[in-house]
């Protein structure tokens, strides 16, 4: 491969125009930095032009150095420097005519940075010197001047190579020329190649020694390190006592206050980094103790040393003797002396950090980590050491009077709790603080420093809280009893951090053990604390206590924290906020309906999927003579309070005020006029309503799936590993006019466990109700007209995760049914009264919807006199052929409180009998049926919901039928069902032996469509 | 791969906007980091494979300077915390929980595309407003060992567990050297190569290596370079009058000459790897180059010396000392007194002779501790007397050092009281008596008393000394005892101070501190927890200090002590002829070999360092003696 022209530093350097001088340092300093990176592809530079540059030239060994850096940098080993790289061997070859001139005076320098050259080829490329190596030995022999030390390195560096290619020369033995730096790389190599021969020749570990032992009493601390890795080496070359030598020299080291203090670290690093000097360590305690004087981190790293001796003190004779542990406590007091301040300054302070470092330092010096990570060494014996109990009597000590370090206190226990291998450290502390701390003090407002350490204990499971309790009761009631004017803030503040405790607990522990202190505690803050908002906290609390189950309830707590670690910032962590998440894409979501359900309790009779929305169609087809009846005769029905109020009930409202009328007439409008004051009117106030009742539960298991819930660490009751919902909103909404629905909420539900569905939940609604899987749900609607329909739901909710999930629900299906009240009655009617109203209204508005009577000019004021209802009736019939029984059983069972009276001998006794239907107007003789005659009139040409009965051939069977009297003569009920807002339904069922005749009269048209659905599905 | 060598990948020097003002790279070492590297890959351990790439990237110089930022808004100051505090989270420095990673840091390259990766160790060191960092080459396993610290999720390692950073360390001497680099790297920034002084008891003080060289090359001498006045070590102990304790930059930084760094990079680690550190040396043979000096016939000539003295012979030695005190004058602390002495030498002797000094009354002295020079071969002491014999290189140079507890009186002695009697007023006395004990040849140049109130505005002071004049800055009243030029000597005096003073009211003032508005966030002050210190019996005195003691900033690492937590004094001396340990030397004990008629001259200096009169009515900071185990 022949290497193109150099870009090098030839180039820049020789080519004319020569740059002005001042810039060529600069310039080589440039190509220096960037010879990085090589890229294997790249060549070297060609040829070396140092060798044409004047000896004398200023810049001269820069670009030495340059053009060698390059060459060193760009080549890779192995290269053969005839063939491969002749511009090498040219350079190797100047190098070494160079440097071959031993004792040559002027340029001595010039021959070291030769020689400096020649070695970083070496280095760079291995074994290029091999072939030299005798060479080398005479020069660096013969040399004199100071330039010697780089023919020593050359040598000894091009003998590393050799012996590490296997080609093995003798070391050179001389160091007194070299400087401290100089020695220390000799030493590096010396020692790998006496190393490498010590096999042969054991003699030379001795050598070692003699040649480099007297370097421990050197200031340059590059010598004492180098004189370590020697003793690291070549074990057998330095005895015990050198060793204690070396260990006490470097503990003085330490004490050395004209060096820099990293290099006093290091000693002292030095001294514990090395296996050979660990066991040396205890003898040097008294050079370890701080001084006044010394730096904060020299103190820190003195009572790591201290630190270090008490664990071994300890760790070694703790059955032994009560002495070994008092010689570790007493070095422990001893050296906290130093920065004692600690106790008073404030906790931020350095001081208070070198002290609790040097406790941390002497409990995991006594028990290390062990490197499977598990428990640690030495847990056992150290919880039961003096010295261990020591350390907890002054923390204890330290926190009771000195409240500034609680925080840190609390900090450092909880740096214990974090660690897997000293948690049990940490909760024995937490329990010993509980043990001694709490008796000492005293409720008030100072109190409140030792929060974090109780927040500390509130956390741990290990350890009992009644202390802590009955201390919080007792602050309670002393904050209470302190609470004046000036005081409020305080009482807020501190209440408030007490019900936080109070939080914490409830997240970490099993309610049953803390139930009935904690629950006393917030009971009385409830009742008695000043503050508002702290009653309010301790209400919330409370509720939680009570009404959520145990795990679930710390899993929602500890939602939004962080996980325990060592750094969690202490004001934040009684309040949590919720992290926000990003909503998951819901798209991607399978469809909420699937596994969440919201269902009617009682379904409806008629299985309809159909609603028939009354859309203004009907109304604005027809002419002014319309049906529509409840009118607005006040001023103007503003859209503003009524938006979506339907238009089409101002149509068709007429002033009629002229009529006649005989007494019957008077006195049906009598009962009608007192029978409509208690109606309410709707587009005025609030209407009727009528309740839905569901339920609402889901599934677990495709909701797991569905949300990928990391569930708690799943307890031994089902109960944990079911995922929950938080804070339900199930909001509805209708096409329908079903006025506004309000909202519901169900604060917490759990999942329905997999597999349970009918055999595990009870048939038994009540109980399902009752079942924590289980919400019920009560719909309200206002309807502005009867009439069956869709009921849209749409729920919102949070998942454990604090994942909101959103979606929209099946339908709940409203029927006509749902629309069915009992008729308002008047409320100055007796009670024995009521049957015999709810018959005379009966017949009144059995009149009034008798299309051919005068009422229909009538209006009738509805209760708060603003607006009147008018009656326009519509009659019908529905032939039901069913046996009496199917249809009595139908009737006790969904019309039982709607039926006003009963007559007719058999149907009486059957009625009675059955004791369902009371209270209502018993008449044994069936009254004379004639009013019915015009029963098969079909009342209006247009009236598509009697196609039934209009049809020629029904009408001729029917007519057939209803013609035996015996076959219809069981007798008849009437039945009158109030349609909110304003609306009747009126049946009279004539029971025949094997049909029965449902004549149906109504003020409002529409519903017929569901009447007939309604009785066919109710025999059905 | 590095072995026990300590090689520099490569050095920046950042200012404290986050600029690099100086980087260097070295080519060489860098294809060594990548070639171990690539080995380790080769090796094939499945798991690393994943991560091997990320190292072998070098960042460019706006990319560490970016890390640096980003580090230091992470650990709230540039060098860290150094302690695992509530704010330290994995993967930090201060995770590992050690003092050190203050000085041995991280840094997190973020690159844009794929992973980033980190540089360690990087050693840093905070010189005149710079931060120079040093990044050595280590092996792969030790730098997996300490992403695995950064990475380990338990309360924290102790030196008894496998892969401590202690152990670590203990294996990287390049670490070593690197600090050694970054040392005198930082000099140069700083100015700060001035050879240690050598004081002659006749004429000025004299130069240095150059001033020796250019006398002996009969070029005529360089301009002196500024000695400190006295020679007390820098490194570790700082003023403690209103010392800054921010890394907030007071001022601008002095730009440095990028030449004279790039020139001694050229000199001392070509190829990387360090060979000789002395600025000295290094600059001077590039500067001077060797002219025809002779070379010694029968030695080798080492190469810290690489000049040979010519012309009139001499060896000179000077005894500095630094007396740090604690004194409290109660019953039931001791005092503490420790002294730091360095014996340095200048030895102008021709060619390459032995110079053997025996060292006698160390145990007289209770020496407790020395190193030497590494010219030096120190024989094993025995009893009272360790003889050292070295070949002395040129210039002047520190011949060893040593720690020794004060073996005389201390020269000032005597108490200070403070005592607030109100909280913007103060009543004080001094009792003091200087120089008791002391004979002939000591003299005591000067003596200074100051009182600091680094966080009070000294509104003014009343009360006459019996002795001295008072003055009085913003901070503090200094109480000049002893003026220089009329300096102490033979004699012992007594001085008493008592007065008042007085100090504008208070304003809250909140100095921002990055320092501070970092450790302090976990512990909010909590006004629930306000506790009435005057109902619970403790003094007016406490009452005000814990009041004021309330917005005390935290104090960095490098600080023995919350300084301004305490009331004190800090006394100020000089005392020539004489050691404070007793620890002298006898010039006429020295040899020379071979033999040459020099005569050796001995002079002798004690300063004060931190010599604190703590207030006897206040809190003070004390240590503990070791027991006996």
């Amino acid at each position: 491969m022949a290497p193109p022209p150099a870009p090098g530093p030839r180039c820049l350097l020789a080519a004319p125009p020569r740059p002005p001088l001042h810039l060529k340092p600069l310039l080589l300093s440039l190509v220096d930095d960037h010879l990085l990176p090589p890229s294997p592809s790249s060549s070297p530079p060609s040829s070396p032009p140092s060798l044409s540059f004047p000896l004398d030239h200023p810049r001269r060994d820069h670009l030495l150095v340059t053009v060698v850096s390059a060459f060193a940098s760009a080549l890779s080993a192995p290269v053969s420097r005839d063939h491969e790289a002749p511009h090498l061997a040219a350079l190797v070859d100047a190098l070494l005519a160079a440097a071959n001139r031993p004792n040559h005076a002027p340029d001595r320098a010039a021959r070291a940075l030769a020689c400096d050259a020649l070695r970083a080829l070496d280095a760079a490329l291995p074994g290029l010197l091999a072939e030299a190596l005798g060479h080398l030995y005479a020069l660096a022999a013969a040399e004199r001047s100071p330039a010697a030390q780089s023919y020593l390195l050359l040598l000894a560096s091009a003998a590393r190579h050799a012996v590490r290619l296997g080609r093995l020369a003798s070391g050179a033995s001389i160091l007194a020329v070299l400087t401290p730096a100089a020695a220390m790389e000799m030493m590096a190599i010396l020692a790998e190649v006496a190393s490498a021969v010590l096999q042969w020749a054991p003699a030379i570990a001795a050598h070692i020694k003699v040649q480099f032992g007297g370097m421990v009493h050197s200031s340059s601390p590059m010598l004492l390190h180098s004189l370590l890795t020697l003793f690291v080496q070549f074990p057998d070359a330095f005895g015990a006592e050198d060793e204690r030598t070396m260990a006490h020299r470097l503990a003085l080291a330490a004490r050395e206050v004209h060096r820099p203090l990293a290099v006093r670290l290091l000693a002292l690093h030095w001294l514990l980094g090395s296996v050979r000097f660990r066991n040396l360590v205890p003898g040097l305690a008294r050079w370890f103790y701080p001084a006044v004087f010394d730096p904060l981190a020299l103190k820190a790293k003195k009572l790591d040393c201290l630190a270090s001796v008490a664990a071994g003190v300890d760790g070694e004779k703790v059955a032994a003797a009560d002495r070994a542990s008092d010689q570790a406590t007493g070095l422990l007091d001893d050296g906290l002396v130093c920065v004692s301040a600690f106790r008073w300054l404030l906790a931020w302070s350095t001081e208070t950090g070198v002290a609790f470092r040097a406790l941390h330092s002497v409990l995991v010096g006594a028990a290390p980590h062990s490197t499977d990570g598990t428990r640690c060494s030495g847990a056992g014996e150290l919880l039961n050491s003096t010295f261990f109990h020591h350390l907890q009597a002054i923390l204890v000590d330290m926190a009771s009077e000195h409240q500034g370090l609680v925080p840190v206190i609390a900090d450092f226990t909880n740096r214990l709790l974090a660690c897997n291998s000293h948690r049990w450290a940490g909760e024995r502390l937490l329990r010993t603080l509980d043990e001694c701390l709490l008796p000492r003090l005293e409720p008030g407002y100072q109190l409140a420093s030792y929060y974090p350490i109780f927040e500390k204990i509130a956390q741990n499971e290990t350890v009992p809280q009644h202390r802590l309790i009955e201390l919080l009761t007792k602050q309670m009631v002393s904050l209470t009893k302190k609470h004046g004017p000036d005081t409020e803030l305080k009482s807020w503040s501190q209440g408030s951090k007490v019900v936080g405790i109070c939080r914490v607990m409830l997240k970490h522990h099993h309610s049953s053990h803390i139930f009935l202190p904690l629950s006393h505690l917030l009971v009385l803050t409830i009742e008695s604390f000043p503050d508002l908002e702290v009653r309010d906290h301790a209400r919330i609390c409370l509720r939680m206590l009570s009404c959520v189950p145990g795990k679930k309830l710390r899993h929602i707590m500890g939602v939004g924290e962080q996980p325990s670690g060592v750094t969690p910032s202490h004001s934040g962590s009684l309040y949590d906020i919720p992290s926000p998440r990003a909503a998951q894409d819901l798209k991607s979501m399978p469809d909420l309906a699937s596994y969440i359900h919201l269902e009617r309790v009682v379904p409806l009779i008629v299985k309809q999927s159909w609603a028939l929305t009354l859309p203004n169609f009907s109304v604005q087809n027809r002419p002014s003579g319309s049906i529509l009846s409840i009118q607005d005769v006040s001023s103007a029905p503003s859209e503003q309070e009524n938006p979506t109020g339907p238009t089409i009930e101002r149509i068709g409202y007429r002033q009629e005020t002229l009529r006649v009328m005989d007494s019957k007439g008077a006195a049906t409008l009598q009962i009608l006029r007192r029978y409509f004051t208690c109606v309410p009117d709707y587009l005025h106030s609030s209407g009727f309503k009528i309740r839905i009742q569901c339920t609402f539960r889901f599934d677990s298991e495709p909701f797991n799936d569905a949300w990928g819930l990391d569930l708690p660490v799943s307890g031994s009751d089902g109960a944990d590993e079911l995922p929950a919902l938080y804070a339900v909103t199930i909001t509805f909404s209708s096409s329908a006019h079903f006025g506004k629905i309000p909202s519901c909420h169900i604060p917490f539900i759990l999942g329905e466990p997999p597999g349970s569905g009918m055999d595990i939940v009870p048939i038994d609604n009540q109980n399902r109700e009752e079942s924590s899987y289980c919400a019920s749900v009560m719909i309200e609607l206002e309807p502005q007209e009867p009439s069956p329909g869709l009921i849209d739901v749409s729920v919102e909710a949070n998942t454990e995760n604090c994942q909101v999930l959103s979606g929209s629900l099946k339908p709940i299906t409203v029927g006509i049914e749902d629309m069915f009240l009992k008729a308002s009655v008047p409320p100055d009617t007796p009670r024995e009264g009521v049957a015999m109203y709810y018959q005379d209204l009966f017949h009144a508005l059995w009149e009034a919807c008798d299309s051919s009577t005068n009422t229909g000019r009538e209006t009738f004021p509805l209760s708060g006199g603003k607006g009147s209802a008018a009656i326009n009736g519509t009659r019908s019939v529905k032939l039901l052929e069913v046996t009496p029984k199917v249809l009595i059983g139908a009737v006790e069972r969904y019309l039982a409180s709607f039926v006003v009276s009963v007559s007719g001998g058999s149907l009486v006794t059957i009625l009675r009998g059955n004791g369902v239907i009371k209270n209502v107007m018993w008449e044994e003789n069936v009254p004379d049926a004639s009013v019915d005659a015009d029963a098969l009139v079909p009342y209006s040409p247009d009236n598509n919901l009697q196609l039934q009965l209009v049809d020629d051939d029904e009408i001729g069977v029917g007519a057939e039928r209803y013609g035996h009297e015996s076959k219809r003569d069981m007798g008849i009920m009437r039945v009158m069902i109030f349609l909110p807002p304003g609306y009747h339904l009126l049946f009279l069922m004539e029971v025949g032996r094997a049909s029965t005749l449902v004549r149906i009269r109504t003020d409002h048209w529409p519903c017929l469509a569901y009447v007939d659905e309604y009785l066919e599905a109710l025999i059905s | 791969m590095s072995g026990g060598g300590c090689s520099i990948r490569a050095i920046w020097i950042l200012t404290p906007n986050d600029t690099v003002a100086f980087s260097r790279r070295f080519a060489v070492v860098e294809k060594r980091w990548r070639a171990a590297w690539e080995a380790e890959e080769g090796d094939g351990e499945g798991d690393r494979r994943g991560t091997g790439a990320a190292p072998l990237l070098f960042p460019a110089d706006h990319e560490v300077a970016a890390a640096f930022a980003e580090r230091r808004r992470r650990e709230g100051t540039a060098r860290g915390s150094g302690i695992r505090t509530n704010v330290s989270s994995v993967g930090l420095d201060s995770w590992v929980d050690d003092p050190i990673t203050r000085h041995i840091i991280s840094l997190r390259l973020d690159k844009e595309e794929g992973d980033g990766f980190m540089l360690w160790p990087v050693v840093l060191q905070k010189r005149g407003g710079y931060y120079v960092l040093v990044l050595p080459l280590v092996d792969p396993q030790p730098f997996r060992a300490y992403e695995n610290l950064l990475k380990r999720s338990d309360c924290g390692s102790s030196a008894k567990e496998n892969g401590n950073l202690s152990s670590i360390l203990f294996n990287l001497p390049c670490i070593t050297g690197a600090f050694m680099v970054a040392h005198v790297v930082g000099d140069i920034i700083t100015g700060d190569i001035a050879e240690p002084e050598v004081i002659i008891s006749s004429g000025p003080s004299v130069g240095g290596l150059l001033d020796s060289l250019t006398g002996s090359i009969g070029i005529s001498a360089r301009a002196k370079p500024i000695a400190s006045p006295v020679a007390a070590p820098t490194a570790s102990l700082s003023s403690p009058v209103g010392a800054a304790q921010s890394d907030s930059l007071k001022g601008g930084v002095r730009p440095f000459d990028k030449d004279l760094l790039r020139n001694f990079i050229i000199g001392a680690m070509p190829f990387g790897t360090a060979q000789d550190l002395n600025y000295a040396n290094v600059t001077s043979i590039r500067t001077t180059g060797f002219s025809g000096d002779p070379l010694p016939t029968d030695q080798k000539q080492p190469a810290w010396k690489p000049y040979l003295y010519k012309g009139r012979q001499r060896i000179i030695f000077t005894s500095l000392e630094t007396i740090n005190a604690a004194l409290y004058d109660r019953d039931d602390v001791p005092d503490f007194l420790s002294v730091s002495g360095q014996v340095t030498c200048r030895a102008e002797l021709e060619g390459l002779p032995d110079v053997s000094l025996p060292l006698t009354g160390l145990k007289t002295a209770h020496v407790e501790v020395s190193s030497f020079h590494h010219c030096v071969q120190a024989s094993e002491p025995t009893a009272n007397k360790q003889t050292l014999v070295f070949q002395p290189p040129l210039g002047n140079f520190v011949l060893m050092h040593y720690q020794a507890p004060c073996n005389i009186a201390p020269p000032v002695k005597g108490f200070y009281q403070l005592s607030m009697v109100s909280e913007n007023e103060g009543a004080f006395l001094f009792k003091l008596t200087l120089m008791e004990g002391y004979k002939s040849p000591f003299i005591m140049d000067f003596c200074m008393i100051t009182m600091p109130f680094p966080r009070r505005r000294v509104a003014s002071y009343d009360g006459n000394p019996s002795i001295g004049t008072v003055s009085m800055t913003e901070h503090s009243i200094e109480w000049r005892i002893v003026s220089s030029g009329r300096g102490l000597s033979g004699r012992s005096i007594e001085a008493t101070f008592p007065g008042t003073v007085k100090f504008l009211p208070r304003t809250v003032q909140r100095i921002n501190s990055s320092f501070r508005s970092v450790s302090s966030t976990g512990y909010t002050e909590d006004s629930d927890s306000e506790q009435d210190n005057a109902k619970n019996g403790a003094s007016l005195d406490d009452y005000i200090m814990e009041k004021i003691n309330k917005d005390l900033q935290a104090v960095d690492l490098e600080e023995p002590l919350s300084w301004q937590a305490y009331n004190y004094a800090k006394v100020s001396f000089k005392i020539t002829g004489g050691t404070l340990s007793g620890l002298t030397i006898d010039p006429k004990s020295v040899n020379v070999y071979p033999s040459v008629k020099a005569p050796a001259e001995y002079s002798m200096q004690a300063s004060s360092g931190d010599y604190i009169l703590w207030n006897t009515l206040g809190k003070c900071p004390t240590a503990a003696l070791p027991r006996e185990l």
